[in-house]
């Protein structure tokens, strides 16, 4: 039971991941490497104001990944607008590997610690059966986002707009929808979901270094691919199938589970072999000619 | 001054020019018919007074204002839509999420619901199938659906981009009844066509467009006469 817990607050994790990685290629076809760094930099904020109250330091932590997302979109990414896709995908990688540079400068080499949130790291039994709290705090907290982020892409008019400019820019534009706001917005709200997963990741492993959100990053585009690159609900729905699968290869291969990775891209190879388009893409492409 | 007043709009992708310095006038209530054969620069004509590509020199005024190299965003809050070829409705989106999105470019969002009220009296179909994926709608429920869509954000000019491509004879009839109900209701049209026949027999007035420059402008009364049709739509060759 606690083994599926774990994978389900994995896989809620990568969804989030998954999801702010979307967002954003939804808008501008980029895909964002630096996502990474927005990860990190909401951790490192996290561990330095561990003396505030927890909501205190987690909406200073999200503050800062989502100015530092809007920061980069206006400084870099909105300069290459329309010079092809892999310029961007160039310099997204320059970015990343910029801005770890720059936490390495700032925060230094070697990891940063601090216990945030210890309460959340005790356990308790139930029913004969034992759970940790931050395995439940965290799908907690991954269902409040993924509803959140349900209603504002379902049942607003910014999510309305995300969705149109995920299918055809071009068109959203003609129809008044204001590019450098709406990729503005996306931008910050993928720096918001980005501190929720750095939250959720410095309490289960409190050692922030400047690569802190790299791996998860990596997985999580992973994730994207297989549940369809044009969809929202494509890329939240494939980050849970990685994170999900990846935690129950973790739990059952035991001294295995350093081939845990080459089981999860195996996983990966045969989902596109049966949906090349990935797991939504034959839903979201259903049109009549 | 007319509602829409092109000057010497010259256009194009990169290096190439695709538009040679080409100039009309659009009166208010008026329609303007724009025909050529593929390749002469027709499309590229539309996306750059709508402003989704780049101007290289000339003026575009709408209502005596300059819209001259502003974004798509912005030309439509101006009081000009485009209906693009192919229609690029929202396959994914509801028929009432496309409609919503069309009412992103309007000015005026406290009269919203009579606009959304008006299409849809205009389109029923819009309102038999508002829950409908837009995608499986039929090609000419399409169509309508991208011209109301546009209708929404209450445009004083209303550019077409080939809209009978793909639709069935009768389907295209309709549509052009529409258009002209569309016309009566006050909204000037620009259409984008390579049937030059409907088109010339349609519109006030309209254009033949060949490698990238105004060839020649004909009346209604030029529709009667189909080889003199041809020689302006092909050239003095043809």
């Amino acid at each position: 039971m606690q083994a599926i817990l774990d994978a389900i607050s994995l896989g809620g994790t990568y969804a989030l991941a998954a999801l702010g990685l979307g967002l954003v290629f939804g808008v501008m076809r980029l895909v964002n490497f630096a996502h990474a760094e927005l990860i990190t930099i909401s951790a490192y904020l996290m561990v330095v104001t561990n003396d505030l109250p927890l909501l205190l330091s987690f909406l200073l932590a999200a503050l800062g990944a989502a100015l530092l997302a809007i920061v980069t979109e206006l400084a870099i990414y909105r300069r290459l607008r329309g010079t092809g896709p892999a310029i961007m995908l160039i310099a997204s990688f320059g970015l990343s590997v910029g801005l770890q540079k720059s936490y390495e400068l700032i925060f230094g080499a070697l990891p940063r610690s601090a216990a945030v949130a210890p309460w959340m790291t005790g356990s308790f039994e139930f029913a004969g059966l034992n759970f940790t709290i931050s395995s439940i705090v965290t799908v907690a907290i991954t269902i409040a986002i993924l509803l959140a982020m349900g209603y504002l892409i379902e049942r607003t008019t910014l999510g309305l707009q995300l969705r149109a400019a995920a299918t055809d820019f071009k068109t959203a534009r003609l129809l008044g929808v204001r590019s450098n706001r709406l990729i503005g917005s996306a931008f910050a709200i993928s720096g918001i979901l980005a501190a929720s997963v750095g939250f959720i990741l410095v309490v289960e492993n409190p050692q922030v270094d400047p690569m802190f959100g790299l791996n998860i990053t990596i997985l999580a585009l992973v994730g994207i691919v297989i549940g369809g690159i044009s969809s929202l609900r494509g890329a939240a729905l494939g980050g849970f199938i990685v994170g999900f699968i990846l935690s129950i290869l973790n739990t059952y291969l035991g001294n295995a589970r350093v081939y845990a990775y080459s089981y999860l891209f195996l996983a990966v190879v045969i989902i596109l072999l049966v949906r090349p388009g990935g797991i939504l893409s034959k839903r979201n492409e259903m049109e009549r000619v | 001054m007319g509602l829409l007043e092109v000057k010497d709009l010259q256009a194009g992708y990169g290096k190439v020019d695709v538009l040679f310095g080409v100039s009309f006038s659009l009166e208010a209530g008026q329609s303007l018919g724009i025909v050529g054969p593929n390749g002469a620069g027709k499309s590229t004509l539309m996306k750059a007074i709508a402003g989704e590509v780049a101007m290289k020199s000339g003026t575009v005024q709408l209502q005596g204002s300059p819209i001259t190299g502003k974004k798509p965003e912005d030309v439509v809050r101006l009081g000009l839509s485009l209906v693009p070829e192919g229609r690029q409705i929202f396959g994914g989106l509801t028929v009432t999420e496309n409609l919503m999105l069309g009412l992103t470019g309007r000015r005026d969002k406290s009269s919203a619901k009579q606009a959304l009220d008006q299409v849809r009296g205009l389109f029923p179909v819009l309102n038999t199938h508002a829950d409908y994926q837009a995608g499986m709608l039929s090609g000419g429920q399409q169509q309508q659906l991208a011209i109301a869509r546009a209708l929404v954000a209450d445009p004083k000019v209303l550019l077409l981009d080939e809209p009978s491509l793909g639709l069935a004879p009768t389907v295209i009839m309709d549509v052009f009844s529409k258009l002209k109900e569309i016309i009566a209701l006050g909204t000037s049209v620009v259409i984008v066509e390579q049937r030059a026949h409907l088109v010339t027999a349609f519109a006030n007035k309209t254009l033949i467009i060949r490698a990238g420059k105004i060839q020649a402008t004909l009346t209604p009364e030029d529709a009667k006469d189909e080889a003199a049709l041809r020689r302006a739509y092909f050239g003095a060759g043809a």
